[in-house]
């Protein structure tokens, strides 16, 4: 018997009488996943480990190039110790946004590091794979129905944007695991997926009420952080069919009314309301109240079907190789004149390697000390000691970025500008050299919802026996 | 008295890759009735600080959070060439010194 089919026979047999307990192991599976609390969460007999590996947080990079943003070794430890104490206590893991973006290339590799564990264990379970890639067809498709909408001002999505990106991937939901889990599986490995649906789905097959498990999703995806102190520990949430309660694994940490309240702050832009595929949570009734200093009972949020399911769908595509330029300056009088000298810079060389090509790059400066860090324009007085520079090339080669950026790197260290006392150099390198190639450069070229109205054929799931 | 002296989280991140949330958070009821009768914490107020429309800027109070949200639209998308915060942790400072 697999242990989603034990434990949905043991919720089955219970008839609403007893309540489902879900440990939430990790938001970031691959940075390390603090093996006390998760210890102390498996003596509590949870009937699921859920874990999130993905955001779209860091960036369009992971996304576009398929690469992992957390480290190998860092990623197989984590996944061994959440494995093995699923296995141990046969209840379902439950892994989304696998690899850290969930498109192919990165479930592919979560997939093989989970197959290798099992070799190297000896260990024998059936797993559910979940594919999240939005094929290009069906997105084209939609296009061409007004199925597709832009977020927060995103340009509208044509065709030529779609055929541009390296990976389009689509936030599956909670009924993409409930078919997983139904169909009889110990380990649940999904690409990208809204991080909610890994903790809500195995309660809303149970019969659980959907809104308190959503709620109680959003919170425990982040593992500890809804306590004072915030932490990546893990934390145990008990749910019934009222309500959920919260106590985080790590002693030091308490989940007040006010720290879990703050929680739904976190990363959304609606403290109320958070969207999902298959509907609508809305948190205006929820009420937060302390069972002892380190637990906190929530009751009153309320789930509202979506009339017709749309998905949020990410894309990131190829803009160019990315060169850039280290370098720190203490003089005040470069510090003072530098936006117009940077400027400078970059007119002579722009003469100079555009003499037998096209300026078909983008530098970019960002000067530490004065104007590197906020997005707006808006300056402060701050007394200035160094200044720390960043030059950036994209460029359409590797050998175009490393060109300019090489070439900016030697004028911008012998610019003559008035009032120059420093005629030897204007920069301090900390090593050379200070031009570093750091691959290619993506952006986020897809943004948008897309109407689907067969999610199950979207989230393809396949069983495999490892 | 500065915003930076009364609250005890003012912080900022990514709401999506083109809005950047900012929430500020107070220690208790009266730390927070005060922030949210002076009238400091306005989008006409906030607005310029972030360099943005006023009617691009939301305010949403959290009593419950003892919390105020504020959201920004991003010029530029998290991760695109020329972004200077790709998790938009560091957008906060312009709040710091708003007068309460």
């Amino acid at each position: 018997m697999t242990a989603s089919a034990r434990i949905l026979d043991h919720f089955s047999k219970a008839n609403g009488s007893q309540p489902i307990r879900i440990l939430g192991a990790s938001g970031q599976l691959g940075y390390g996943v603090p093996t006390p609390a998760f210890s102390a969460g498996l003596e509590r007999k949870p009937h699921l480990i859920g874990c999130d590996m993905g955001s779209i947080d860091i960036g369009p990079y992971y996304l576009g190039s398929g690469e992992l943003a957390t480290a190998l070794a860092a990623t197989r430890r984590d996944l061994r110790k959440v494995m093995l104490g699923a296995l141990k206590l046969k209840i379902p893991l439950i892994i989304g946004s696998a690899g850290s973006a969930g498109a192919k290339p990165h479930l592919e590799q979560t997939l093989a590091i989970i197959r290798e564990i099992a070799r190297e264990d000896g260990l024998s379970f059936r797993m559910g794979v979940l594919r999240a890639d939005i094929e290009r067809t069906v997105l084209k498709t939609a296009l061409r129905s007004n199925g597709v909408v832009p977020i927060d001002g995103m340009a509208m999505l044509d065709a030529t944007e779609v055929d541009a990106a390296a990976n389009i991937v689509g936030q599956m939901g909670m009924s993409a695991f409930q078919r997983a889990l139904v169909a009889g599986v110990d380990v649940v490995v999904a690409g990208r997926a809204c991080d909610t649906a890994i903790f809500a789905a195995l309660p809303a097959v149970a019969g659980f009420p959907i809104g308190p498990a959503q709620h109680m999703a959003k919170i425990i995806e982040c593992a500890s952080l809804c306590c004072v102190p915030g932490g990546r520990d893990s934390i145990l949430a008990t749910l019934d069919q009222e309500g959920f309660e919260l106590e985080s694994m790590a002693p030091q940490r308490r989940a007040t009314p006010v720290s879990v309240a703050a929680h739904s702050l976190y990363e959304q832009s609606d403290p109320f309301t958070v969207l999902e595929p298959e509907g609508r949570l809305d948190l205006a009734r929820a009420t937060y109240h302390a069972l002892d200093d380190r637990r906190t009972r929530v009751v009153g949020a309320v789930w509202e079907e979506a009339r017709e399911p749309w998905v949020k769908i990410e894309g990131a595509r190829h803009v160019g190789e990315r060169a850039i330029l280290l370098c720190g300056t203490a003089d005040p009088r470069f510090i003072a004149r530098h936006e117009q000298l940077l400027q400078e810079v970059e007119s002579v060389v722009r003469d100079l390697v555009c003499e037998d090509a096209a300026e078909d790059y983008v530098l970019t400066w960002r000067v530490y000390g004065v104007n590197g860090v906020r997005m707006t324009s808006v300056t402060q007085n701050i007394p200035l000691g160094e200044a720390f520079i960043l030059g950036e090339c994209i460029a359409p080669t590797r050998a175009r970025a490393a060109e300019v950026i090489r070439t900016t790197k030697q004028y911008l260290l012998h610019h003559g500008y008035e009032g120059r006392l420093s005629t030897a150099g204007n920069l301090a390198f900390p090593f050379t050299p200070p031009e570093v190639s750091v691959g290619p450069a993506y952006r986020f070229n897809v943004y948008h919802l897309m109407r689907a109205s067969d999610l199950d054929a979207l989230f393809p799931l396949e069983i495999e026996t490892v | 008295m500065q915003l930076q002296d009364l609250a005890q989280v003012v912080r900022s991140k990514n709401a999506g890759p083109r809005r950047i949330t900012l929430d500020v958070i107070f220690r208790n009821d009266a730390d927070y009735q005060r922030a949210t009768q002076s009238e400091a914490l306005t989008a006409e107020k906030i607005a310029p600080l972030y360099g943005v429309a006023f009617d691009a800027v939301t305010v949403i109070n959290y009593p419950l959070g003892r919390a105020i949200k504020i959201v920004v639209p991003r010029e530029i998308m998290s991760g695109d060439p020329g972004d200077r915060d790709v998790y938009g942790a560091q957008q906060h400072t312009p709040l710091l010194r708003l007068e309460i």
